[in-house]
């Protein structure tokens, strides 16, 4: 087969359905990234022009162009929107595209999954658009603390849309953060072993974990909000046990991180381009490594520093300036790395070069302000002023969307074919640069002079006039400057004519191929020696186009297959098969916006239709998915066969659900933090009264969880030694049964609306719930499957998928109960 | 998944230890800790404990991933782990350092 042939046969069975229905079933991670990347950009210009509206405001003392609720909106949703729908999707759609041709594979991990995030994200963010057009938008700040947020500050739908839109929105974060992780730890090229991963693959590993324990609290933190606003739990409210305290912790614990998880792709994207644009070698591959992990650990430990003014003793406050000031290192290190790349090459100043020079006079700027406000004492003079506006515009448009334009302009010939004729972008590149500091750097002093953040209007003779109007002439350049980056964009997509393939002469895997590339990625799947297969192998992208790598014979079937390998060492290990195009993911992401739709406009008994449609679509989802035989070895060419990714014990969905449970255990981990914090802090406290268990509680409790955990190891077992896995799975049904009925005890124990103890124990208790419900199902799930000969001693696979699953909901018992039930049963 | 936990336990560790201690500090300052009939050099002691062990549980880790059983085959992966043990070390010397430093509750 010519390379011509096997192209459009691979084209045939990867590619979209032909026609609109195509963008609305395809799951292919080129179509769902480009998604991705488009709406970031559409609501990049959205925020753009509310930032505009903010500095028309205030360019002048005394303004009456908006009035303060109207500035209230404006305000909340510029950061909002930048925050959750741009710069998180934006560095989501780039990897999502990116990161398979990068490793040497066909697509990522779960390509319906990436659809349905894609999906979540712009159902999601469309409703807080639409909030927007209604004039009825969140109003109380990007961070919405309490009371401000709850009803006591907001009686109307606002703060719902934020928490229930962002809520929606967030699903898909988590989702593309499963699959980047068991997309970088299982799909690779044969022989890539994690030392050789290109360094990008590393920094977004780490930023995938980051945002797996990042955003938990926060998620956590909006359900229990608006738990509060719907329910009257008095989560936040201090006369009923309650303390807004808890909001800012929860929300910091994901909003510090998050300011990294935002940060760290975007230096993955430097550290990708500038080697390149300096003809040479990154300096410090493992340095740089280590540091992306001490960074992605050490963020977490900062969130009070965001904090430090609430009266937390000075220990407390001690411990985090500490970390704050300790997590500058590994930023630094990689920045000396950089200088270092740049002194050892020779460097060329083309355009995305231009980006990251900007990036690093910008950013540094913002990282030593950081280290400023790390300080208390200045801390506590600086904070709400316009310092720490300044501060965090620096960090986020130095540090993130100038990187982040340097990587679409070094990879637009690789999305479109074409090579950059018109020199817009040059002149733009001036435009944001100067036009940003024009509109920043004076902020500092402004918020020196005690220019408090979030005022909708300047006063006369406060000094802020000069400065306000130099800031908002510098705002205006600097949107000129992104408009003419857009126009430049949309002009070389358009009209520019043909480029050579990799024209940075590139040594990574994603330039191995034709631009824009095939929606398989990759023709065959190539084994790599180094970190720049192309600089080894100049002839590569030839003999991977020429199907010499595995899996180059497109198979008759049909079916999408790939390979995935062993974790560290890269070596090949199963052959996988991944599902074609579905509506699915879209009808998935509808019927879970019924879930949102319903809170949001109280139809709540849209709420409950909603989670059973969304259980019969997760069951459909599963049921394509197996196959009802044993397998043998599978040729995958270049002389090796492997066994079916069926037949691993440790398949795909099984990383999978590791790393969902890794997101859900840290949410369970900030709702106990949140118990002990308002059982040991908060005013108000004890309660009236303790919920004290009944003895028959304690044995559903105790004896449930024995049967569920003995019970799916005795199937799992049976399965092993060929037997029957009925009577383990029936005694963890039992198990799980028991379970549940312990955990409805404590929510017919309590009422939800009267003291935040109570309220804690309800939520407790569901989260119980939830999970048990969820374990009985995949548990019934796999007794069926069990009859439709799905299972047997090599296909174990989903049975190990479902005693993960049941694992986690009877730890989560025993903790979750056992806490709910503890001060009762203290004498 | 063994390189992998190799690189990422020591400062999972760190981190649960910060979050440990600094819990802790929440404790002794609250009405309980006063309640069970403890005072503030009896928290200043456990405060300053709790640092301890989580300094010894790091330089445990330190030695055992250098020793041939735990570390990796990986020469690079051994030598991010220990640098990142190293990290982890010196962040829990660090950011824990103020349990000897402020005052415990004011």
């Amino acid at each position: 087969m010519n390379a011509l042939r096997r192209h459009r046969e691979l084209e045939r069975i990867w590619g979209p359905r032909p026609g609109w229905r195509g963008m609305l079933t395809t799951v292919n991670n080129n179509d769902i990234g480009l998604m991705f990347l488009i709406v970031a950009a559409t609501f990049f210009s959205i925020a753009g022009v509310l930032a505009m509206l903010i500095r028309a405001q205030l360019a002048t003392p005394e303004s009456v162009f908006v009035g303060p609720e109207v500035f209230n909106q404006l305000f909340t949703m510029h950061g909002t929107i930048m925050m959750f729908l741009f710069a998180i999707p934006l560095f989501e759609g780039l990897t999502i595209y990116l990161l398979p041709k990068m490793l040497g594979t066909r697509d990522l991990a779960f390509p319906r999954l990436s659809a349905f995030g894609f999906w979540c994200y712009l159902f999601g963010g469309s409703l807080l658009i639409f909030s927007m057009v209604a004039g009825i938008a969140p109003n109380s700040g990007w961070f919405m603390y309490p009371p401000l947020s709850s009803t006591l500050g907001t009686p109307g739908i606002n703060s719902d849309f934020w928490l229930l839109g962002i809520t929606f929105v967030e699903i898909s974060a988590i989702s593309a953060a499963v699959e980047i992780v068991v997309t970088i730890l299982l799909y690779r090229a044969a022989g890539m072993s994690l030392d050789k991963m290109p360094i990008f693959a590393w920094y977004m590993l780490i930023v995938a974990v980051m945002i797996l324990t990042a955003f938990p609290p926060m998620i956590l933190g909006s359900i229990l909000l608006e738990l509060e606003r719907a329910f009257g739990m008095p989560f936040f409210q201090v006369e009923h046990g309650g303390d807004s305290l808890l909001w800012l912790h929860l929300f910091w614990l994901f909003g510090h991180p998050e300011v990294y998880i935002i940060f760290l792709p975007a230096a993955g994207v430097v550290s990708t381009v500038l080697p390149v644009m300096a003809r040479t070698t990154l300096l410090g591959y493992g340095w740089l490594v280590a540091a992306v992990a001490a960074l992605g650990v050490l963020s977490f430990g900062l969130w009070v520093h965001h904090m430090f003014t609430t009266g937390i003793p000075h220990m407390g406050l001690a411990f985090f300036s500490a970390a704050s000031t300790l997590v500058a290192v590994p930023t630094g290190l990689q920045i000396f790395a950089w200088i270092g790349t740049i002194w050892k090459g020779r460097p060329e100043m083309h355009l995305p070069m231009r980006w990251i020079l900007g990036f690093f006079a910008t950013f540094v700027i913002g990282g030593l302000t950081g280290v400023m406000i790390a300080m208390v004492p200045f801390n506590f003079q600086s904070h709400d002023t316009y310092f720490i506006v300044a501060h965090f515009h620096y960090v986020l448009v130095g540090g993130f969307v100038f990187p982040m334009i340097a990587g679409i302009y070094y990879w637009l010939p690789h999305f479109t074919g074409r090579k950059r004729f018109f020199r817009i972008g040059e002149t733009a590149f001036w435009l944001v640069f100067i036009g940003f500091h024009g509109t920043f750097l004076l902020l500092h002093w402004a918020g020196l002079l005690g220019m408090r953040r979030r005022i909708d209007h300047v006063d006369a003779g406060s000094g802020w006039e000069g400065i306000n109007l130099i800031s908002s002439v510098g705002g205006f350049v600097m949107a000129m400057g992104f408009a003419l980056i857009i126009i430049d964009i949309g002009v070389n997509v358009a009209v520019a004519s043909r480029g050579p393939r990799n024209p940075w002469k590139a040594g990574t895997l994603e330039w191995a191929m034709p631009a824009p590339s095939g929606a398989y990625n990759m023709a065959s799947i190539p084994t790599v020696r180094s970190r720049d297969p192309l600089h080894d192998d100049p002839d590569l992208p030839l003999r991977i186009a020429r199907g010499e790598g595995y899996l180059g014979t497109p198979p008759a079937s049909g079916l999408r297959e790939t390979m995935m390998v062993e974790m560290s060492s890269g070596r090949p290990s199963h052959k996988i098969i991944f599902p074609g195009n579905s509506a699915m993911p879209i009808t998935m992401a509808v019927v879970t916006g019924g879930l949102f739709m319903g809170m949001l406009l109280k139809w709540y008994w849209l709420v409950p239709l909603s989670a059973l449609g969304v259980i019969g679509m997760a069951v459909w989802w599963a049921w394509g998915l197996g196959s009802r035989r044993d397998e043998g070895l599978q040729d995958v060419g270049n002389g090796l066969a492997l066994p079916p990714g069926t037949q691993s014990v440790n398949p795909p969905g099984w990383w999978g659900s590791l790393f969902t449970l890794l997101a859900d255990g840290v949410m369970f981990g900030s709702l106990l933090f949140g118990y002990a914090f308002l059982f040991t802090l908060a005013p108000n406290w004890p309660p009236p009264e303790w919920l004290r268990p009944e003895q028959r509680d304690l044995m559903l409790w105790l004896g449930g969880a024995v049967l569920a955990f003995g019970g799916i190891r005795l199937a799992d077992g049976a399965l092993r030694r060929e037997g029957t896995p009925w009577p383990g799975l029936l005694i963890g049904l039992a198990g799980l049964a028991g379970l549940g009925a312990a955990a409805l005890s404590v929510l017919r124990g309590t009422t939800h609306d009267g003291h935040a103890y109570e309220a804690t124990l309800w939520v407790l208790g569901g989260y119980v719930l939830f999970h048990v419900a969820v374990a009985l199902i995949m548990m019934a799930f796999l007794c069926v499957r069990e009859s439709f000969g799905y299972l047997s001693a090599l296909r174990i696979g989903e049975a190990r998928v479902v005693r993960l699953w049941s694992d986690y909901a009877v730890a989560v018992a025993l903790l979750g109960l056992g806490a709910a039930w503890l001060p009762g049963l203290a004498p | 998944m063994n390189d992998i936990l190799r690189i990422s336990v020591p400062l999972t560790v760190w981190i649960a230890a910060f979050s440990a201690v600094y819990g802790l500090q929440g404790i002794v300052c609250s009405d309980h800790w006063g309640a069970a009939g403890l005072g503030l050099s009896a928290a200043r002691a456990a405060l300053v404990a709790a640092w301890l062990v989580a300094i010894a549980i790091q330089l445990g880790l330190l030695l055992v991933l250098q020793t041939p059983r735990y570390a990796s085959p990986s020469r690079w992966v051994r030598w991010v782990s220990v640098a990142l043990g190293i990290v982890a070390l010196i962040s829990t010397v660090w950011t824990l350092l103020p349990v000897v430093m402020t005052s415990v509750c004011i």
